[in-house]
């Protein structure tokens, strides 16, 4: 079972439908509005705190600072380019990443040997944190592009991984043996059995994939980093412009937000025949 | 074109045929870029500024630089192959060495400079009058990586003053973060940099309780540029001549320290906005490599444990550079 | 008990075949052996580090930090994940701040986190916490949510009170859902905690490894990675053993 990836709303109370429609309209304070006004007082508390001292610190500018300073950023192109660079190694090293596990997972849930001599290393690997595995990675491949396309790939693999692996084993065997029956070749079961059967789970996979995809770039950036967000977060820390910082910090939530929403999307008009 | 060419005599024909010859072999040889890493502070300047200046281009060389994070970050990718010269420090250099890892410093990098105002410094709060290593003991100093040469001077400055490193707890922060723990009273004493040190101390309630570098080792080389031994034995000439283009690099920067331009360089390299560059103090960059500093830093390697026993310092630095 | 023998024979043989085309790989310089010795030079370092008994204090230090860490994700997750999956107001006033707080890099909250907490284990725990807390709380809410409506009314009917409800229906009928958060963030949580030792570090196994590779000791760097492999690998195991015996009839 694999964990689920974002939140979803509990259902209204079980008062009569009428009654319940006239009081959801009025009712306001079942609507996210509730939530986005604590974000928003929550920034206004940040933004009284650092104009009037009660915190002071360089690394504690005020919310309206780092607003203006965002859009400058953008404006002027330096973050632009910099989310740039970051995304292209999200695309790449999720590609790889995912690709790798869907075929992974398709040859270990079909055959019981690679499965029982190539599992047992992909485990261990799974249970190592990340971090532990960057600095041999940084000796093997230096701190170029493809060290962070590889660390990518490797976090986005995982999870893909695991959903396509328990799919393919789960799979219902009536269709399996329907397969057998119609002596369908071994390609053809695959391509229009298995995957579209697997298929659900792997995108759940995926989704989880690419949120710890970016994640994961940004991390390395900051680690071990010549251009993206992540060096580009450490080099403003460093420059003493933490206003810049934070903005390149929501920019983050706002992407990373975004390509989930994109992915869902993307999911709903692959996976057509669900409905959700 | 031809009856151009067939008046020229022999000898004219064979004479220009040299020269564009020898233009191709000079630019052939110019293509083949240097990749090198640089650290983005003020340490990297006067190689941007030798870029600017055309004193590379001068020597025939091609500089391709890119952005790292220091020695430990860098000198990997270096023997990995993926740069030819990288900045380091002395610390990183000698603990490289000692693992086995062959290195060749071929330009000096940045040098403390006892007489001018001072780039880096030990702060404390005001109110606690700290003054000594004596005085830390009991107490916590941060440092931006432990067992590295900031903490290496740190160490040795409580040892020289009258106290007991053993007793003294060392904190890993980072830079940008050590002005808000020493305020929050989450440690003693701060051993930071430019501009983290001038912009903490300008509220008065912190001070520069000590200089470690000029207590311990005043004239000590702290940054330089390494390559591998093998790149260093088969690249000899570019790296002498990387080395001789860097040195009036460095000479102008050294002359020019306000001039715009090179205010303008700083700000460019270092991400600092120009108010700030405008506040940095100067610091004069050494036009050459002094080995007898590394032996005095190697002592005190030795006796903070970080290295085992001395290490070969003639075979790690190219002669050329000493001069 | 023979698939059990097979299972063990496949893995030894997996692991047998990449260490040697390791130490190949090492010794016949198809990589560079200072950077990636062989598993021989690894093997009588990690044995001292074994022998010695000094892998214990930073691996003590480190899974001491991840527990708590942890142990305050868990209730704190389950705790909210109950609120929020009960209640559309609460779930409705916290939904938009915890979506805008998840996406964020840990790292990048460095700063923040030093501020109010200072160096130590306090902004490390912290740093875990937060990173575990969101799987469990997620899957408490769709656990919660999920629970069977006949199940809801039954109890109702009989006038079961708000918290034996709570305790005795709605916790176990979440429970697989909550487990598999909580396994999630484990895994997340020993990351986040390594990684918390890497960035504000004084002991612990983030830190070792980290300082050996600064000052290049990789032949010790990659005995603390074996360290590491092993506890994660172990931890893994004793929380699916738990969750076998917590849930015997939710087979996976």
């Amino acid at each position: 079972m694999s964990a689920a990836s974002t939140m979803s709303r509990p259902d209204s109370t079980t008062a009569p439908a009428a009654q319940r429609t006239k009081r959801a309209r009025s009712d306001w304070t079942r609507t996210r509005a509730t939530g986005f006004m604590l974000i928003a007082s929550l920034l206004v508390l940040w933004e009284i705190s650092a104009r009037w001292g009660w915190i002071v610190s360089e690394n504690w500018p005020p919310v309206t600072q780092i607003a203006k300073a965002l859009i400058e950023a953008l404006s002027s192109g330096e973050l632009s380019i910099a989310l740039l660079a970051t995304l292209y190694r999200v695309m790449l090293g999720f590609a790889i990443g995912s690709v790798v596990a869907v075929a992974l997972g398709i040859l270990l849930g079909r055959n019981r040997l690679a499965d029982r001599l190539i599992r047992p290393p992909i485990e261990v690997l799974r249970t190592m944190p990340g971090p532990a595995i960057l600095p041999p990675l940084i000796l093997l491949l230096g701190v170029e592009e493809a060290l962070k396309v590889t660390v990518v790939s490797l976090a986005s693999f995982f999870p893909v991984f695991v959903n396509a692996y328990a799919a393919v084993r789960g799979t219902d065997s009536t269709l399996l043996n329907t397969a057998r029956t119609f002596r369908l070749g071994r390609s053809v079961t695959l391509r229009r059995m298995l995957l579209p059967a697997a298929l659900p789970s792997i995108m759940a996979g995926m989704r989880i994939s690419i949120s710890i995809a970016l994640t994961v770039a940004v991390i390395a950036e900051m680690v071990s980093g010549a251009s993206g967000v992540g060096y580009f977060l450490m080099s403003m820390q460093y420059a003493m412009r933490a206003d810049v910082m934070y903005a390149a910090v929501a920019l983050l939530a706002v992407v990373g937000y975004a390509l989930n929403r994109i992915f869902v999307a993307v999911e709903g008009r692959v996976l057509f025949w669900r409905s959700r | 074109m031809k009856c151009y060419a067939r008046a020229l005599s022999p000898g004219l024909r064979m004479m220009a045929g040299m020269a564009i010859g020898a233009w191709f072999c000079a630019h052939a040889a110019a293509q083949t870029p240097l990749r090198v890493t640089y650290l983005p502070t003020l340490d990297a300047v006067p190689m941007f500024m030798a870029m600017e200046k055309g004193y590379f281009k001068e020597e025939g060389v091609v500089v391709q630089a890119t952005p790292s994070q220091g020695g430990a970050a860098a000198i990997p990718g270096l023997m990995g192959g993926a740069y030819d010269i990288t900045f380091s420090n002395v610390v990183s250099t000698l603990l490289a060495q000692q693992q086995g890892f062959k290195l060749r410093v071929i330009a000096a990098g940045t040098k403390n400079d006892p007489s001018a105002k001072p780039v880096t410094g030990l702060l404390t709060r005001k109110a606690d009058g700290i003054k000594s290593g004596k005085d830390f003991e009991g107490k916590s100093i941060a440092v931006n990586t432990r067992n590295g040469v900031i903490w290496l001077f740190a160490r040795s400055w409580v040892k020289k003053t009258g106290g007991d490193p053993s007793k003294v707890m060392f904190k890993e922060v980072p830079f940008p973060q050590m002005g808000d723990a020493l305020r929050n009273k989450q440690v003693d004493g701060i051993f930071t940099i430019s501009p983290f040190a001038d912009s903490a101390t300008k509220e008065g309630d912190v001070v520069r309780a000590a200089d470690p570098y000029t207590e311990v080792q005043p004239t000590a080389d702290i940054g330089h540029f390494v390559t591998t031994e093998d790149f260093f034995q088969k690249n000899q000439e570019a790296t002498r001549k990387f080395g001789r283009a860097l040195r009036k690099g460095v000479q102008y920067v050294n002359a020019n320290f306000k001039a715009p331009e090179t205010q303008l360089l700083i700000s460019t390299v270092t991400k600092l906005t120009p108010e700030i560059v405008a506040t940095l103090p100067q610091m004069v960059m050494p036009e050459r490599v002094y080995p007898e500093e590394y032996a005095k830093t190697m002592a005190l390697m030795v006796d903070a444990g970080l290295l085992r026993s001395g290490v070969d310092l003639s075979s790690m630095i190219d002669p050329a550079q000493t001069k | 008990m023979r698939s059990w023998t097979i299972r063990v024979l496949t893995s030894v043989i997996s692991f047998t075949v990449i260490f040697a085309v390791w130490q190949c790989a090492s010794t016949l310089r198809w990589v560079n052996p200072v950077l990636l010795p062989p598993p021989s030079a690894i093997a009588p370092v990690a044995a001292a580090l074994l022998v010695t008994g000094e892998f214990w204090g930073p691996l003590v230090q480190t899974l001491w930090l991840l527990a708590v860490g942890y142990a305050v994700a868990c209730v704190s997750g389950v705790l909210v994940g109950l609120l929020v999956g009960r209640s559309e107001r609460a779930y409705c006033l916290l939904e938009p701040l915890i979506e805008a707080i998840r996406p964020l890099p840990k790292p990048a909250l460095v700063p923040i986190f030093f501020l109010f907490l200072g160096p130590g284990s306090a902004m490390k725990i912290t740093m875990v916490s937060l990173a575990a807390f969101f799987p469990v709380l997620i899957n408490t809410m769709q656990g919660v949510r999920g629970v069977d409506r006949v199940l809801l009314d039954t109890a109702r009917t009989l006038g079961l009170s708000s918290f034996s409800l709570t305790s005795k229906i709605i916790l176990p009928a979440a429970l697989p859902l909550i487990l598999s958060g909580m396994r999630v963030s484990l895994g997340l949580g020993l990351v986040l905690v390594i990684l918390a030792e890497m960035l504000e570090a004084d002991s612990g196994v983030g830190f070792q490894i980290l300082d050996l590779q600064r000052s290049f000791q990789v032949k010790e760097m990659y005995s603390w990675i074996f360290v590491l492999a092993v506890a994660g690998v172990s931890l893994n195991s004793a929380f699916e053993w738990v969750e076998k015996r917590l849930t015997p009839w939710h087979s996976r």
